[in-house]
């Protein structure tokens, strides 16, 4: 199975002043299509950094990065913003809908921004809604939908055209539990599909629906985790570290 | 719930190609940016308000300037040719068919001058066909209708006032009776007063003027009656429209600098949605697109609204302004073009305006932009080098304009607003590190400038530019009164003036006045006298040729015999001889009482000089306008004033009999005990000008001062404007700085410290800047005489550098001193 997003040795360092912060260091981790992969640490441990850098927002300072088979190394941001729109999905904790279009709008944003025309980008930003039961909101207004329906659309986007990596950092944070399960199963129906996910989380139970956990701490991996069926796998991994 | 675990096909690379979305993906981007619009319009009210507002002012504007119209249309009507032809009688009626024979079709108006009693100004019976070819638009019947027969007549308003005259009343004029069978007016020129009868039915002495249209080659060539003059109808220009066009391009301006204030916050605020959209795949330019998109549609309805409420304003008050204008007012004949490209600078301003916050917005990384942190400001002194740059070539182009080449000065100034505006960066990083000399108000607040420079630089640049205007206005002022106070030079010595027959007095035609109208003049003359106590009042006749070129217009007269320089050009294979009366002297007649005015002793006079003058000779003048352009004077040379607009060149009754010209009444040249001030000069214009007269003096420069003190006020009132615009979205982007002031204790003395601070330094730095820049300008411009500029406008420059900054201050004091509500970051749905 193809390689969705592989990491080979990749650090980043910023400026703080006259300090340097390491955020990752040496990090290696590969997803496959059909795979999702949790990330779990602590505040400050680098899991945003290597959702950034994965998602091509961010360019790291040493090591390589393939998203869908593509080098990031040497892309221009042009080459990025594309990557971004065709291959990439992101889901954050906050929504990120733009107010001031609809539902269904903002579904198809990123199939408008990659020259689709507008009527068959809202066909398929209808469909995307469709499968994740959100049919009869098409046309509100982010304002106008539950949390819950919020982070749906946000899903829909992610994985609208034809996207190869869906990217989640806290999906589920603003979500109370039974909402945020319906979110989770949904991202896990869009790896049936044939996604690669990474989803970053504190939860351990919702980390437990991933093929694997990743355990990063001070800007490296420092366990992966292949759970066994059932939330309650990932405790059991803990204990046993 | 289970992992995954389906086997999951394998698909290609996606290829990434090249564009960026083209149509579909603009479209996208604009669409939200409309709905942000219409989301979030009064986020951008300010900037909206103040595009209406310019906009709005600019239409008004262009209504007025263009109802001014060309002013020769009052004189020509649709003509462009106005011929005079000194013939009466047959010999009229045979000039008149040689006309209509070279140009076809021409209007003919007989002129005859109808005498005020008491008044040195004269009325003119017109014999007009109310709907000749060229004509008729300066004809417009008001009550009544057009005279028809011999015996009917129609007035003016003014005429029916001073001779008591009313519609289906008889006037009883010249030993002519006449009914008054309407009221006209010459919708052109309400200013112009005269009676109008039936084609034909003047008196036989009445002035006969022509309307034609012809090509300047159909004129030239055509056959013309001996003895006729003409005037040239100039090419049409319209310096009201380009004027208000050049205000408001100042305007917009001033709108442009205050807009990239407002939309850098509003771009801040949309940091993280704009972060949003980069996420999913928008490049830099789909991000510049939705901020210079939302600048358009800002442009476009600001543009919309402020042209329908000017247009609508104009409609209703425009009528309002014909007594000021002095001619009717077509509320509909606007300057259509001036006011499409009017709105098209508004539009353009506002997307102006939007470019920089868009292209920094656009810069800053994803993730930046997802956290909403600031964007760190860009290093001042990329921005100073340039400005200094455009300083520094501005300088030059004044220094090396010579005060006449209109590109460099044109350019000079250019480069000196521009290169001022650049410097606003520097002067606010420098602001923010002077801070920490600061108490903590003052402190922060200096700070906060430096942080957000990007808005607080747009702020002082447009204060910058309001108090430059004003400064330099002021100094020139200065300029002007050290130059009216300096004991030679001018036109007149301070404590003189004369009073003139003619409008342009002996430079332009003197009206032929009856001994009643002189008598009624001089009873003026005297009077103005009187009230400046006088030492003496001498008449001043000039010399005229009676066989010269009569003036065109109404009022008649002939112009002044000259001593003048030929200046020849060539124009279409042509060759023209002009005489520029800068380099001209009128002439004057020698009487006794003006000899023994300037203590010359009439018996020294040689009986056969022509001309006793302050000049050594007359090599190279010639005597104009006449046909002996070839007479050579006998110069007696005594010591006359230099002044040009004294008697300095007089020509003896010898050269008169010689030349045959004759002596008509010019002026009186009256003598004060002590140099005139401004009040008694407008005292003596105003009782000149009730009768028709016109005074000269030297200009005291109190006028100017004046129009400085009034700009000086409209550039302070201009920065308060920026400032209450600005301080506002200054302090908005720390309102959470203020609620942590707030919760560690500061009480509300502080609160208030930090927006007067504020207000009080972008004041400040604007004043030091924009007095420097206008200093820098007119230091340029006078290099040559620096000790102009050695009388500074002390009230003016501690007005504009201390008042500004004290007012400022108070007024953020004032009105500052809230808890802010809310944090200013907006969040995403």
């Amino acid at each position: 199975m193809s390689d969705v997003l592989r990491l080979d040795g990749v650090s980043k360092t910023y400026l703080d002043g006259s300090d340097e912060v390491h955020a990752l260091r040496e990090v290696s981790l590969t997803v496959e299509a059909g795979k999702m992969v949790a990330v779990m640490g602590p505040s400050g441990s680098g899991k945003s950094t290597l959702l950034t850098i994965a998602g091509a927002l961010e360019s790291p300072t040493s090591g390589e990065v393939h998203v869908a088979g593509q080098p990031l190394s040497g892309m221009s941001r042009d080459d990025r913003s594309r990557l971004r729109r065709r291959a990439i999905g992101y889901v954050f904790q906050d929504f990120n809908l733009l107010p001031g279009l609809t539902a269904a709008e903002n579904v198809a944003l990123p199939l408008e921004l990659d020259g689709v025309p507008a009527g068959k980008a809202r066909a398929a930003g209808q469909r995307a809604l469709d499968d994740l039961g959100l049919a009869d909101r098409a046309a509100r207004f982010p304002d106008q939908l539950s949390g819950g329906e919020r982070q749906r659309v946000a899903i829909a986007r992610a994985v609208v055209g034809d996207r190869r990596l869906l990217l989640a950092d806290e999906p589920t944070g603003a979500l109370d539990s039974a909402t945020g399960e319906t979110v989770m199963r949904m991202m896990l129906a869009a790896c049936k599909r044939g996604l690669a996910a990474v989803i970053v989380t504190h939860d351990a139970q919702l980390a437990s629906w991933a093929d694997r956990v990743v355990f990063i701490r001070d800007g490296r991996i420092v366990d992966r985790t292949a759970p066994r069926p059932g939330p309650e796998s990932l405790l059991a991994g803990e204990a046993a570290r | 719930m289970s992992p995954t675990s389906a086997v999951v096909a394998e698909r290609p690379p996606p290829v990434l190609g090249k564009g960026h979305g083209g149509m579909p993906a603009r479209r996208a981007v604009v669409r939200w940016a409309w709905r942000l619009f219409r989301r979030e319009w009064r986020q951008q009210s300010l900037v909206l308000v103040l595009l209406v507002i310019a906009v709005a002012a600019t239409t008004a504007g262009l209504g007025y300037a263009g109802s001014a119209g060309d002013p020769q249309a009052a004189t020509f009507g649709t003509a462009n040719r106005l011929a005079t032809i000194g013939s009466t009688g047959a010999q009229a009626d045979a000039d008149l068919a040689t006309l209509r024979t070279s140009f076809g079709t021409i209007e003919v108006i007989n002129h005859q001058k109808i005498p005020v009693p008491g008044s040195a100004t004269a009325y003119d019976l017109r014999a007009q066909d109310p709907d000749g070819p060229y004509g008729r638009s300066m004809l417009r019947l008001t009550a009544g209708r057009y005279p028809q027969g011999a015996d009917e007549v129609a007035v003016t308003p003014r005429v029916a006032k001073t001779f008591d005259l009313r519609v289906g009343g008889t006037w009883d004029q010249g030993g002519r009776r006449r009914t008054v069978v309407g009221l006209v007016e010459n919708p052109l020129n309400l200013l112009d007063h005269f009676a109008l009868v039936a084609p034909g039915q003047a008196g036989a002495d009445a002035q006969t003027a022509v309307l034609i249209r012809s090509t300047e080659q159909q004129f030239r060539d055509a056959r013309k009656p001996d003895g006729m003059s003409a005037q040239f109808r100039g090419t049409q220009t319209d310096p009201g429209t380009i004027t208000v066009l050049v205000l408001a391009t100042i305007g917009l301006l001033f709108v442009g600098l205050l807009a990239v204030a407002g939309f850098t916050v509003l771009a801040q605020r949309r940091m993280r949605a704009l972060g949003m959209l980069g996420a999913i795949g928008a490049s830099h330019r789909h991000i510049r697109l939705v901020l210079v998109a939302n600048g358009a549609v800002i442009g476009a309805t600001g543009a919309l609204i402020g042209a329908v409420a000017g247009l609508a304003g104009w409609t209703a008050f425009s009528h309002r302004l014909e007594p000021l204008i002095g001619r009717r007012i077509d509320r509909f004949d606007l300057p259509w073009s001036a006011f499409a490209a009017m709105l098209l600078l508004a539009v353009l301003t506002a997307v102006g305006a939007a470019w920089w916050p868009a292209r920094a917005a656009a810069r800053v990384p994803v993730v930046a932009a997802l956290s909403a942190r600031p964007v760190p400001p860009r290093p001042a002194h990329r921005f100073a080098l340039a400005g200094l740059a455009l300083l520094a070539a501005g300088l030059g182009a004044l220094f090396t304009s010579h005060h006449e080449e209109p590109p460099y000065l044109i350019g000079g100034v250019l480069g000196v607003a521009t290169g001022l505006l650049l410097l606003a960066p520097l002067g606010v990083a420098a602001a923010g590190r002077l801070a920490r000399f600061a108490p903590l108000a003052p402190r922060l607040a200096l700070r906060d400038l430096a942080r957000y420079r990007a808005r607080s630089s747009a702020a002082v640049a447009a204060i910058t530019l309001a108090v430059g205007i004003a400064a330099a206005l002021a100094l020139a002022a200065a300029v002007s009164v050290a130059k009216a106070a300096a004991p030679a030079g001018g036109n007149l010595p301070a404590d003189q003036l004369v009073v003139w027959l003619g409008p342009s007095g002996l430079d332009g035609p003197v009206p032929t006045t009856t001994p009643d109208q002189e008598a009624a003049a001089r009873h003026q003359v005297d009077a103005i006298a009187a009230a400046l106590h006088a030492t003496s009042v001498l008449p001043l006749q000039a010399a005229m040729d009676p066989n010269g070129p009569r003036a065109g217009d109404s009022g008649g007269g002939r112009p002044v015999s000259q001593m003048g320089i030929p200046r020849h050009e060539t124009v279409g294979g042509r060759t023209r001889t002009h005489y520029s009366s800068d380099e001209a002297d009128p002439l004057v007649v020698a009487t006794p009482e003006v000899l023994r005015h300037y203590g010359i002793d009439p018996a020294s006079i040689a009986a056969d000089t022509d001309i006793v003058t302050f000049r050594a000779s007359y090599d190279g003048y010639d005597l104009f306008p006449t046909d002996q352009h070839d007479w050579r004077p006998k110069v007696q040379h005594a010591d006359l004033p230099a002044y040009p607009s004294l008697p300095g060149s007089l020509i003896t009754g010898h050269a008169m009999a010689t030349l045959r010209l004759q002596a008509v009444p010019g002026g009186w040249l009256v003598r004060a005990p002590r140099p005139l001030t401004q009040a008694q000069i407008d005292r003596a214009e105003e009782t000149a000008e009730r009768s028709g007269l016109t005074v000269e003096t030297r200009p005291t420069g109190a006028d100017v001062a004046r129009v400085a003190l009034f700009a000086t006020a409209i550039g302070i009132a201009v920065a308060l404007g920026v400032l209450a615009v600005t301080v506002g979205l200054i302090r908005s982007e720390t309102a959470r700085d203020l609620r942590t002031l707030t919760a560690t204790g500061a009480p509300r003395r502080t609160r208030r410290a930090l927006t007067a601070a504020t207000a009080g330094a972008l004041a400040l730095l604007g004043a030091l800047l924009g007095t420097a820049g206008a200093y820098l300008a007119l230091l340029s411009w006078h290099h040559r005489a620096l000790h102009w500029l050695g009388h500074p406008p002390s009230v003016a420059l501690a007005t504009i550098l201390v008042g500004l900054p004290a007012v400022a201050y108070a007024g953020g004091w004032l009105l500052a001193g809230k808890e802010a509500p809310a944090l200013s970051r907006q969040a995403l749905d």
